[in-house]
């Protein structure tokens, strides 16, 4: 898909784009409303019970947890929670779903009418767009289902298919907003940036390829200026964010082309194929969405006090883009750098204790550290902050020893990998190893002086003209004194003696 | 008639029912007999009054998050007309494509 193609049909289209984000609250310990507990993969029908197969006279009773996380998601995100609310039946048979019934909500949820400002775009291209949040409500996850025989594990052409329970039960969080967002890319924007708030939240750890984040997404186009809304198509197996934007790029161009040939859209549900980089029609179902909600009857309402809302408001965590501002005021980090940290919220943790230990005028050195080598070392071994043998504090001593001019920044890469590799503190790395720099101006004169007698010509060079000289005296300097010397001290005592 | 006869087939196909046509006849008469009755409630004024979601007055009935027992694998599969791998075995599906 050519961006320029894109880009020629959003000069003509203005496309009209919501997305329906359903999260699986995967912090939790158990299941939605019974004792399973919630994990990801395992063997299949091993995290079961009467209640989550659905066996005749189980009673469900909902998690207090994640009606918490619930309401905790929608203060986070701007939301009126519901002072009466319950739980509804939706009615329909599928077989990864025990009950022939999924428990949701319907007129009542727990949180609606928020909004998420996202940020597209950088430098001066970057603007904010507020994307309406219409609603956010619980429900369970269904089961999966292992389709044998045919191709590729998918249902068409498949002999049987196995179904595995695990899933089933587990809380779900569904999020739909309103059609506010107009590019792929705006939408890309909207699942990321939703994404750092329920991480931030602790709420769910949001993969979207192991699908504990499963974004979906309503798509249509109008001629620019139109008011009326055009036929939507709804697209689906996203699972990723570049699926997400390169699918409803696809889609955009699909309905373009379309209508640009006199056809018109149907509105329908369209699969996302990675590999062959397109959407393609699922055949419809008859008598598709009639769900015949109805209250359900084995649970009884919530009520929400404004103090109980007060109790959950009071546990929102500083949100990304809040702590981001922060360390770009507090600590004059750039905004790019500030996000990224901001955005990760144990590599934010790290940060602020290294900080902290480091002292806040060196917050912007420990930054780039955290930002170069250790997300190297993180990426490297595939260990997480928390567990990667690298503290706050050696970072924080790192940095300082690179301040106060101990050793160079050169040396410090060096400590760097063998505090990695070693566990020690940085201070004993130098000691051990002799890497101290050599700041003291005398010693530094006397290699100095030795240098530029050992070779007139450059000297004579440099002070006709060749002032670009002088960065192969200060390698000349440094061999000698084996990279130990302080590279600005040499500088200065060379300038001082050449220009003489 | 408060309901027809193709309303009934409707909601009988939902329930996945296969129904005669003389069982959809008689069906649309005795289900339509009881909405009768029930819409004699409409004659009422129930304006203030809330739709009641729940006989019983009790309000935010949960359980803490904690992991409980459950089933071993055995006996959940154990009432399955058929099971493999550890697994639900059903037959292949027709006419529809995955649900999220």
């Amino acid at each position: 898909m050519a961006k320029d193609r894109l880009n020629e049909v959003l000069e003509r289209y203005e496309a009209v784009i919501g997305l329906e984000i359903h999260t699986e609250l995967t912090s939790l310990n158990s299941k939605m409303f019974c004792g399973c507990p919630v994990e990801f993969g395992g063997e299949p029908n091993t995290r079961v019970c009467p209640v989550c197969l659905g066996m005749p006279g189980a009673l469900p009773v909902p998690n207090q947890a994640a009606v918490e996380a619930t309401v905790l998601a929608g203060l986070a995100l701007e939301c009126e929670i519901a002072r009466f609310s319950q739980f509804h039946r939706k009615n329909y048979f599928y077989p990864d779903m025990p009950k022939n019934y999924q428990i949701s909500q319907y007129d009542l949820p727990f949180c609606a009418h928020g909004h998420l400002d996202v940020e597209v775009g950088e430098g001066d291209a970057a603007y904010v767009t507020r994307i309406g949040i219409t609603r956010i409500h619980l429900e369970e996850d269904t089961g999966k289902m292992i389709h044998v025989g045919g191709s590729e594990g998918r249902i068409a052409g498949a002999d049987h298919s196995l179904v595995d329970f695990n899933r089933a039960g587990t809380p779900l969080i569904e999020l739909v907003t309103e059609p506010d967002i107009r590019t792929p890319e705006e939408a890309r924007r909207f699942a990321q940036t939703l994404r750092t708030i329920f991480l931030a939240l602790g709420i769910s750890d949001c993969s979207m390829e192991e699908g504990s984040m499963r974004v979906d997404a309503n798509v249509s186009i109008r001629p620019r200026g139109a008011v009326e809304l055009g036929t939507k198509a709804e697209v689906k197996n996203m699972n990723s964010f570049k699926a997400l934007h390169d699918a409803l790029a696809y889609e955009i161009v699909r309905q373009a082309d379309l209508v640009d040939a006199g056809g018109r859209v149907v509105q329908e549900t369209r699969h996302w194929d990675a590999a062959a980089k397109r959407t393609s029609a699922l055949r419809s179902k008859e008598e598709a969405h009639d769900y015949r909600y109805f209250p359900e009857p084995d649970m009884v309402p919530f009520e929400f006090t404004e103090e109980w809302i007060a109790a959950i408001r009071e546990r929102l965590p500083e949100l990304p883009a809040a702590r981001r501002d922060r360390y770009v005021q507090t600590f004059g980090l750039p905004k790019h750098d500030a996000r990224l940290i901001a955005e990760d919220v144990p590599l934010a943790q790290f940060f602020e204790q290294a900080v902290d230990a480091a002292g806040a005028k060196l917050a912007k050195p420990v930054a780039n550290w955290v930002l170069g080598e250790l997300s190297a070392h993180l990426n490297a071994t595939g260990a997480a902050v928390g567990s990667c043998g690298i503290t706050p504090e050696m970072l924080a001593e790192l940095v300082v020893l690179v301040d106060e001019g101990t050793i160079s920044g050169k040396q410090a890469k060096e400590v760097f990998a063998e505090m990695a590799e070693s566990g020690d503190m940085p201070a004993a790395i130098v000691e051990r190893r002799g890497m101290r720099q050599v700041s003291d101006t005398g010693a530094i004169e006397a290699v100095v002086v030795k240098v530029l007698a050992e070779h007139p010509a450059e000297v004579e060079s440099y002070r006709s003209g060749k002032s670009g000289l002088i960065g192969w005296f200060v390698g000349q300097v440094m061999r000698e004194m084996r990279g130990q010397a302080n590279p600005a001290v040499v500088n200065e005592v060379l300038k001082q003696h050449l220009d003489q | 008639m408060a309901i027809s006869e193709s309303d009934v087939r409707h909601v009988a196909l939902l329930a996945r029912l296969a129904l005669t046509d003389e069982q959809v006849r008689h069906l649309t008469v005795e289900l339509s007999s009881i909405l009768d009755h029930v819409s004699e409630i409409q004659s009422l004024d129930l304006a203030g009054v809330e739709p009641t979601a729940h006989p019983f007055p009790m309000r935010n009935v949960t359980r803490p998050d904690v992991v409980r027992p459950g089933l071993s694998r055995e006996r959940a599969l154990l009432n399955a007309p058929e099971a493999e791998d550890g697994a639900f075995v059903i037959p292949r599906i027709v006419g529809a494509e995955e649900e999220a």
